[in-house]
C-alpha cells in the first residue's frame, strides 16, 4: 500500500481539492453529539468526533427510501432519485469502515442490492484515526485498524498525518493534489509506530471474543438471556444506530380504489415484536428474550459461520444509546463467567 | 426598458467591494454584495445574478472553494458565470492549488489586485454568452 505524509496545516486544501470527487461530507457537531453531513465549510468539520448518532448505513440504506413507483399500464418505475450522487465521506473512523465493508458483503454477496451497490459506488472514503473513548471496544472486535474499503486513510502523526493510499481512486486524489503530500520518511514510520501502541494502551472497554461462538453455542439455554428480556425495552435503538444492523421492511403504499402506489422500504430492528410475526397470527419469537437472543446470536455466532467474523465492530453506539443500559461487552463478560453453582 | 445586469460579489475585503462596485456601476451593471460565503449562497439563491465574484480567502482561507461549490449545486444557477479572485497565491505560500484547476469549477480566474480591463472584458464576453443561450432558450 502506498503511504505518503500531509501537512496538518493543509488539510483544508486537501479537502477542497477533494470535492472533484464530490459532496465533501465530514462530522459536524449536533447538540453535544455527532453526525455525518455535507460540509458547507471546512471549519464544521469536527475531525475529533467520538462517534456520530447514525454509521454511515444511512447513506446507502436510507432510514426510509421509495424503491419504485407502480402504475397500471405503465408497469414498475425504479425511483433513482439521489442514486448517482458522489459523496466523499470524510474522516470516518476505522470501525465504521469495517462496518462498511461488512454491509458491502451482505448487499454484494448472493443477493446483491441494486440500491446499495449504485449507491456505493458513487462515494469514496477517507479514513482518520480517533481517540477511543469509554464506550469503544473496537480493539477487541479486532475493528481498530482497516486495512482497506477506504480511498485514503489518514493517521494522526501530530503535525502531519501518514496517509494510506488504498485504492486507484484514492490515488487519483492524491495527484489532483498536484504536490500536497510528500514521501514518507524513517521519523514518520517511527512516530507511527509510537502512535500506534500510545493508542493501543487508551481502550479501558475490552470484551474476549476468542472462541465466543462456541461459548454461544453452548449458553443457548443461559438464564441471562431472560434477564435481559426483563430489562430490553424492546425499542430498537441499539439496531438503528447499529453500523451493521441491516434488517428492513418493504411495504405497498396503496391509496384505496386507486390503480397506482408505491414500495417503499424502511428501516426494521430484530427486537421489534412484529419482526418475526407472519400470517395467521404466528410470532416466532414472540417474547421480548427470544429477540434479544436473537440480535446478540446473530452478531456473535451467526455472522461468523456465515462471513468468518462477528458483525460487531465494537463502536459502543449501542452502549451509548441504550435506555435500559443493556451493555454488549458485559453480555460477553457475563457469558464467559464460570457459574459455580451450575457446576456442582 | 431594459434591467442592468446584477452581479453578486461575494467578498469580505470591504475596500476591494467598493472599488469593484464603482467599477462595475460605472459600466452600468447592479452590484450585488455578499460580506460571506453563507451569505453568498443564500443571496444567489434568492436574487438569481446574472454573474458572480467570488473570493477565495474571506472568514476561512478555503471558504471560497466551499462557496463555488455550493453555488454550482443550485439548479437554479446553472449556467451562471461565476469568476474567482484571489490573492492567496501570492501571499500564501503553502498554498500551491493551482488556480486553473479543474475542481474549481469557474469560468474566470483573476490575481488581486485585479485587471479591470481584462476582468471587464471577460464580465461582458459571459454575460453576452449567457444571454445568447438564454435567447437561444426562450426560442426552442
Amino acid at each position: 500500500m502506498k503511504t505518503l505524509t500531509l501537512p496538518k496545516a493543509r488539510l483544508d486544501f486537501l479537502v477542497s481539492v477533494l470535492q472533484q470527487f464530490g459532496e465533501i461530507h465530514g462530522p459536524v457537531a449536533q447538540g453535544d453529539r455527532f453526525v455525518f453531513r455535507r460540509l458547507r465549510r471546512w471549519s464544521d468539520a469536527r475531525l475529533d468526533y467520538t462517534r456520530t448518532i447514525l454509521p454511515l448505513k444511512k447513506y446507502f440504506l436510507p432510514p426510509r427510501e421509495r424503491l419504485f413507483r407502480y402504475r397500471r399500464g405503465e408497469g414498475y418505475v425504479a425511483d433513482t432519485t439521489d442514486l448517482e450522487r458522489r459523496i466523499v465521506l470524510f474522516g470516518v473512523h476505522a470501525c465504521d469502515i469495517y462496518g462498511l465493508n461488512i454491509l458491502d458483503q451482505v448487499f454484494g454477496g448472493r443477493y446483491p442490492d441494486p440500491y446499495y451497490q449504485t449507491r456505493r459506488r458513487q462515494v469514496a472514503v477517507v479514513g482518520i484515526d480517533c481517540t477511543p473513548d469509554e464506550h469503544c471496544f473496537c480493539r477487541s472486535m479486532r475493528a481498530d485498524v482497516v486495512t482497506r474499503g477506504f480511498d485514503l486513510f489518514l493517521q494522526d502523526l501530530g503535525d502531519r498525518y501518514l496517509t494510506f493510499v488504498g485504492t486507484a481512486l484514492g490515488d487519483d486524489m492524491v495527484l489532483a493534489t498536484e504536490g500536497l503530500f510528500q514521501p514518507v520518511t524513517r521519523d514518520d514510520v517511527e512516530d507511527y509506530k509510537r502512535r500506534s501502541a500510545d493508542r493501543e494502551r487508551m481502550f479501558r472497554l475490552e470484551a474476549e471474543i476468542r472462541d465466543l461462538p462456541e461459548i454461544f453455542e453452548m449458553e443457548y439455554g443461559s438464564r441471562l438471556w431472560d434477564e435481559l428480556g426483563e430489562r430490553c425495552l424492546g425499542c430498537g435503538a441499539c439496531s438503528m444506530v447499529c453500523p451493521t444492523c441491516y434488517c428492513f421492511d418493504v411495504a405497498d403504499e396503496v391509496a384505496l380504489g386507486s390503480t397506482d402506489g408505491a414500495r417503499d422500504r424502511v428501516w426494521d430492528s430484530c427486537l421489534f415484536a412484529s419482526h418475526a410475526a407472519v400470517s395467521g397470527g404466528e410470532n416466532f419469537r414472540a417474547s421480548r428474550a427470544s429477540r434479544i437472543k436473537f440480535r446478540f446470536y446473530h452478531k456473535q455466532r451467526g455472522f461468523v459461520a456465515e462471513y468468518g467474523r462477528p458483525s460487531c465492530v465494537g463502536c459502543g453506539r449501542c452502549l451509548d444509546v441504550c435506555p435500559a443500559g443493556i451493555d454488549m461487552v458485559e453480555i460477553i463478560a457475563g457469558l464467559r463467567e464460570v457459574d459455580h453453582a451450575a457446576a456442582q | 426598458m431594459t434591467t442592468a445586469p446584477r452581479i453578486l460579489v461575494i467578498d469580505d475585503d470591504d475596500d476591494f467591494v467598493q472599488s469593484l462596485r464603482a467599477l462595475l456601476e460605472r459600466e452600468g451593471y447592479a452590484v450585488l454584495h455578499a460580506p460571506d460565503g453563507q451569505e453568498g449562497v443564500l443571496q444567489a439563491r434568492r436574487t438569481r445574478p446574472d454573474l458572480i465574484v467570488v473570493d477565495v480567502m474571506m472568514q476561512e482561507r478555503t471558504e471560497g472553494f466551499f462557496v463555488v461549490q455550493e453555488l454550482r449545486r443550485v439548479p437554479e444557477l446553472a449556467g451562471t458565470p461565476i469568476f474567482v479572485v484571489s490573492a492567496v497565491y501570492e501571499r500564501t505560500p503553502e498554498f500551491d492549488v493551482p488556480p486553473a484547476s479543474d475542481w474549481m469549477a469557474h469560468d474566470g480566474f483573476f490575481p488581486k489586485p485585479i485587471d479591470a480591463t481584462s476582468l471587464l472584458d471577460a464580465v461582458r464576453t459571459a454575460l453576452a454568452t449567457r444571454s445568447h443561450a438564454d435567447t437561444q432558450g426562450d426560442h426552442r
